[in-house]
């Protein structure tokens, strides 16, 4: 019989874990020592702690797609005699590891699904990203208590997953719900059952109770729906866009703190004269130079519409291209945004416009 | 909704997984090594780079279409995409036509021949050859655009039976901008109807002052309702071209241009050339006019 | 710094950038934050989101500029009778904080004096701003209950910086808006550690903590500490270094420059250049081959602020620990180990086992850091001085209850010109900033890809009237001549500046900026009159 649902003691977790990292390493949330906390890989389970009621400050996109990564290198050597000139490269691929991610958030699960897509699913295959994502394991938390700038519920993307995790955990007190969906995580089970106990109707009763009740603990009411669809209808909220860029400081942080912003850049960076590096690097739309071409050209008015690529970006054209809106709800870029024009004052502002007119519309019927 | 998108990813990613079988050992990053052959220097700012692959195997399995580009690598500057100027039908070797413009570019033109560069590609999608079979064909080119519209009349040269009537009109600033003028003698000795047109003209030129849109006379309205345009250049002369040529009867169905944009990667993840909801590198460069909307993007 | 030393007694921000957020009224000179201050612009976006008021001085158009309720777009260099015209305002509308003036501050009268003396359309005049205008922000400024002003080298970078200064202290004091939470005067330090390199006697006449060189009492604390008799002569001024002042007796034969690239950030480069060719012996300690690192005999590979331990004090007098995050690269070491393996082997052993050690010696020789220990400042956010021992819990704003000198001190100033006017040789006047993508003069940030891929090429901003005066196309390549030397720029059509003025950036080692500024400098802090000079412009052909 191939049972879906467990239940793990909290007791048993440190220890399920140390026998996990026996054969993976282990990237768990972590509080460090200023207080934050951060998806971290884990080298002392005893004497560092896993922090499961914070929301980490980082996605887990750089594990797959580090900020900065080598492709490979290249060398020149000039012609000598009767060799030619040449100039080669050398691919460098990151090892594959076996990595487990305990108490990954499920936001962060859907965009890793998500950058699976662009990363897995397009023309050519990004072997790097592929080299790191083959041999992952996921273990999933369910979110009770959504924080403070969440907005899951509304990007569809949590607080609880329906699938794509290996493992899904909610925490009912003393005890985790565990769910089971892919094969790995079928297989960790199996592999210790010792730790797990089915769960019985009593679990299932309070695993929905739970499931129901962080749903109403929602702080924010953001409308990615109507957002989304307004754009699809050919709105053009060209006043709130250009207000927003002006306040936009280019830094680049809500590309890079977005889990599922996976737009890079590749340049060549010398060593010698006769070697260097190719070298990828997180890139953001909102930089000047992303779409300036050689002769100073630029496709984007980058001062009026800094911002309007991004937005975009996220709720019109991965709808169109991926079939849903690549904002996963974290929030994170609410807190990230020097000059407070994040994704969330977009929707609110298009929702809002709408909502006048629509007042409008109806007192012009009365 | 949540379960059925997430399905739809997943489904993707499963695809996806059965697709790296077959690719296990590709990795599209990686440049292979070409070697220049013969340089030919068409106006001040652009040269003609005829080459080959080093590896004589990888000469045998290329292919490409006209329309399609490269990545191009020069040592220690990056990589930029070119578009193919040469036909695949007519040598072994292949020609990039490139202007000096920025800092890879200028450094391609300090090459020689013998020197090296690496190479990545055929990227992205080509004018329509199969479409194109039987028509008559009008190509209309500006400045460097010229480049990709050259690998087309390059095919219909060598192919006269395959298409109908062929016609080039190409302006660029001045007489000393056009490209390729060495060679239009045997285009039209192929059978190309050649339209030359400069906005200043200088002693001794010998064909048409004014903007390119000037030659689009009564005489280039489409003869059959299948008659294709093909154009390409700079972003303001498409726009007024592809509104020429709807004004004389051209479908948007029956019009073909290209896009430049930045690139990085050449297919479709680095995100760089996104248009709209399209990726030039992958949904282009070559697109039908009814593909694009407003074209005050280009 | 001397502004508010000789005013407040303390040339620090008064207050914590966190408390800006809840400020009524803003008043901003002299400062591009979004650019220069990021974080603290944030603070601002969040105080004008829930709706405070922004007033911005300054000569060019900034986003900052853009969002304020008032924009004082004065001429270069007019800030002292721009702010005497608002001191003046609120003498006639009677909004003096007469009781404040009465209990905490000293030396009013003059200042009344001056004020009555002053003629608001002579100051129009001189300032370009309306009479108006003047009094608008005048009003807000002094109604509000919280109100606070913040400044940047737009202000100190003058000829009369210390002046300047000063005037805004005065403002400050007028209307009562210092001594509490969210209403002072807050100079924004340039860099991370401006502010701990001045704690720490990064200035000519003090030791750690602004004691005094000349003080016997604070020299003997220091000569015990250190077992050496220090001088009680104060040392030279950067400028003075690096221009070669002084007579050929005490002319300085060698420099240890550190993390510095005076061949770039200096004014009169052809001047640095010339002394820095006559030194006997040059060391320099960076992370790069700087163009000083260049020309010296020695250079030491320095490991980068990722690559040590230590602690940094930043603008609101925070000091926070930074833990090392990598190693340093090849044979690079950090300063300190540098410079303790110099001092042993020129015979004087400095044997600090940490930064933990060296912080523990701050702690027993400066009062400002007494209770500053690393054990306190890992894990947290820092601490802020006034830290005087342990159990001090640091302050996050100063003056609370008294000034640090006791009263207040209004200093009255007249307007000082522009070290150099401009005139029909040189028509313009250039401005000299920063830009958002890179760090001082781009030693680092031009290492960076992206960052350079963003601001590759030294830029000139002129409005678009003046170069269609000159017929010169946007893009095109200028070369901008002052009375010292020339360096050459790509053109920028720019309509946040006024005509007449000039903006560039001094990051680039194409375009040296400072070839063209002058060396004038403000009698008192010896701060270059780095933001103003008059050039002229052509186009190279």
């Amino acid at each position: 019989m191939r049972r879906k649902q467990w239940i793990l003691h909290k007791d048993h977790l440190l220890p399920f874990l140390r026998k996990l990292r026996k054969s993976r390493s282990l990237v768990a949330p972590v509080r460090n020592s200023y207080g934050d906390t951060m998806y971290t890989e884990m080298n002392d389970l005893d004497n560092e702690s896993i922090e499961l009621a914070e929301q980490p400050q980082n996605s887990l996109k750089s594990f797959f797609f580090p900020q900065r990564e080598k492709l490979c290198h290249y060398s020149v050597d000039e012609a000598v005699g009767d060799s030619a000139q040449a100039y080669r490269f050398y691919p460098s691929l990151p090892e594959s590891r076996a990595v487990v991610y305990f108490g990954v958030r499920s936001c962060d699960m859907f965009a890793v699904m998500y950058c699976d897509t662009i990363f897995l699913g397009g023309r050519e295959r990004d072997v790097y990203y592929d080299a790191r994502r083959r041999n992952a394991l996921f273990i999933t938390l369910a979110c009770n208590h959504p924080f403070e700038n969440c907005f899951c519920n509304a990007a569809r993307t949590g607080p609880y997953l329906e699938m794509g995790y290996d493992l899904q955990f909610t925490d009912l007190g003393d005890r985790y719900f565990v769910e089971v969906d892919k094969a790995r995580g079928r297989e960790v089970v199996q592999q210790w059952p010792q730790f797990f106990v089915p769960a019985g109707d009593d679990d299932r009763q309070a695993h929905y109770q739970a499931a129901l009740e962080s749903r109403g603990l929602f702080r924010r009411q953001v409308h990615v729906d109507l957002a989304v669809q307004l754009l699809d209808q050919g709105e053009e909220p060209q006043a709130l866009l250009a207000e927003l860029s002006a306040r936009c400081q280019d830094c680049g942080g809500c590309a890079f703190i977005c889990p599922t912003c996976t737009c890079f850049n590749i340049v060549d960076q010398p060593l010698s004269d006769d070697r260097g590096e190719r070298v990828r690097t997180w890139d953001a739309c909102t930089f000047d130079g992303f779409t300036r071409m050689a002769g100073n050209h630029n496709s984007v008015q980058i001062i009026s519409q800094r911002v309007t690529k991004r937005f975009y970006h996220k709720l019109r054209d991965d709808v169109l291209r991926h079939g849903r809106s690549s904002c996963v709800g974290c929030g994170r870029c609410v807190g990230m945004c020097f000059g407070g024009v994040d994704i969330v004052r977009f929707i609110d502002g298009l929702c809002a416009a709408d909502d006048k007119r629509s007042e409008k519309r109806e007192d012009g019927h009365d | 909704m949540t379960e059925r998108s997430i399905r739809t990813i997943d489904s993707q990613v499963m695809t996806g997984r059965a697709g790296r079988l077959r690719l296990t050992s590709k990795n599209p990053y990686v440049p292979r090594s070409a070697i220049i052959r013969e340089i030919t220097r068409e106006t001040d700012s652009v040269s003609t780079f005829v080459m080959s692959f080093i590896d004589e195997l990888e000469n045998n399995s290329f292919s490409y279409q006209p329309g399609q580009f490269m990545m191009v690598s020069v040592a220690h500057q990056g990589e930029a995409p070119i578009s193919i100027s040469s036909s695949s039908l007519q040598s072994d070797f292949f020609s990039l036509t490139i202007r000096n413009s920025g800092r890879l570019t200028k450094a391609m033109h300090s090459l020689k021949p013998g020197n090296v560069i690496g190479l990545r590609g055929p990227y992205g999608t080509a004018f329509p050859l199969e479409e194109m079979q039987g028509r008559n064909l009008l190509i209309v080119g500006g400045g460097i655009g010229m480049a990709p519209l050259r690998s087309v009349v390059h095919t219909c040269c060598r192919q006269p039976d395959h298409f109908g009537k062929v016609s080039v009109l190409y302006g660029s600033q001045n007489p000393g901008e056009l490209c390729f003028q060495s060679e239009m003698q045997s285009w039209k000795e192929a059978g190309v109807d050649c339209r030359l047109i400069v906005d200043a003209a200088d002693n001794g030129w010998q064909h048409q002052v004014g903007l390119v849109t000037d030659l689009l006379t009564d005489e280039f309205r489409p003869q059959k309702k299948k008659d294709l345009a093909l154009v390409c250049g700079p972003g303001i002369m498409i726009r007024f071209v592809i509104q020429r040529l709807e004004e004389l009867g051209y479908s948007p169905e029956n019009i073909f241009t290209t896009l430049e944009r930045h690139m990085k990667c050449g297919f479709g993840l680095c995100g760089h050339c996104h248009c709209r909801e399209k990726l030039v590198c992958v949904d282009g460069p070559v697109f039908r006019r009814s593909q694009l909307g407003v074209l005050e993007d280009l | 710094m001397a502004g508010l030393a000789t005013t407040f007694g303390s040339g620090a921000m008064t207050n914590s950038i966190n408390e800006l957020s809840s400020a009524q009224v803003i008043l901003l000179s002299g400062s591009n934050t979004t650019e220069a201050h990021p974080q603290v612009a944030r603070r601002i976006y969040d105080a004008v989101d829930q709706g405070a008021r922004l007033i911005v001085i300054d000569p060019r158009q900034t986003a900052m500029a853009s969002l304020a309720h008032i924009h004082l777009q004065l001429r270069p260099g007019t800030d002292i009778p721009l702010l005497n015209g608002m001191m003046r305002c609120i003498l006639d509308e009677n909004l003096v904080d007469e009781l404040f003036v009465e209990m905490r501050t000293e030396n009013y009268i003059p200042l009344r004096d001056l004020l009555l003396t002053i003629d608001l359309n002579e100051v129009t005049a001189t300032t370009g701003v309306s009479i108006k205008d003047i009094a608008r922000a005048a009003r807000i400024y002094a109604r509000a209950q919280r109100s606070v002003i913040c400044y940047c080298l737009g202000v100190t970078q003058h000829i009369c910086g210390t002046a300047n200064v000063q005037s805004y202290a005065g403002l400050a004091m007028l209307t009562g808006h210092v001594e509490r939470e969210f209403t002072g005067v807050d100079p924004l330090r340039g860099q991370n550690n401006v502010q701990g390199a001045c704690d720490m006697g990064g200035l000519p006449a003090v030791l750690p903590g602004y004691q005094m060189v000349a003080d016997p009492v604070v020299r003997d604390k220091f000569d015990r500490a250190w077992g050496v008799c220090l001088s009680d002569k104060p040392g030279q001024t950067l400028l003075d270094m690096t221009h070669g002042a002084g007579s050929p007796g005490d002319k300085l034969r060698a420099m240890y420059i550190m993390g510095e690239n005076p061949m770039l950030s200096d004014p009169v480069l052809d001047q640095v250049e010339a002394t820095l060719d006559s030194l006997d012996f040059l060391v320099v300690a960076d992370l790069f081959l700087t163009e000083t690192a260049a020309r010296a005999d020695v250079v030491f590979p320095a490991a980068s602020f990722a690559e040590k331990n230590g602690t940094v004090t930043n603008s609101e007098r925070r000091v926070q620990y930074m833990n090392k995050a990598i190693d340093p690269p090849g044979a690079a070491r950090d300063d300190g180990w540098i410079i303790m393996e110099l001092s042993r082997r020129m015979g004087y052993a400095m044997e600090y086992e940490s930064s933990a050690e060296i912080m523990e010696e701050i702690c027993l020789l400066t009062p400002i850091y007494g209770g500053m220990y690393h054990d306190r400042l890992i894990d947290n956010w820092g601490l802020q001085w006034p830290c005087s021992d342990r159990a001090h819990p640091g302050t996050p704003f100063l003056h609370k209850f008294s000034f640090a000198r006791g009263r207040g001190r209004f200093q009255p100033a007249s307007h000082v010109p522009p070290a150099e006017p401009v005139d029909s040789a040189f028509p313009f006047l250039l401005i000299t900033g920063r830009s958002y993508h890179h760090y001082h003069t781009g030693t680092m940030s031009r290492c960076c890809p992206t960052l350079n891929r963003e601001h590759d090429k030294p830029f000139l901003d002129m409005h678009p009237d003046d170069a269609t005066r000159l017929n010169i196309p946007d893009g095109s390549r200028v070369q901008v001549t002052s009375r010292r030397g020339s360096c050459k720029f790509f053109l920028r059509y720019c309509q946040s500046l006024a005509p007449g003025d000039l903006y560039c950036d001094f990051h680039f080692h194409e375009a040296p900026v400072n070839v063209l500024t002058l060396s004038a400098r403000d009698p008192e802090a010896h701060c270059p009159e780095f933001k103003l000079c008059a050039v002229r412009v052509e186009e190279v052909i």
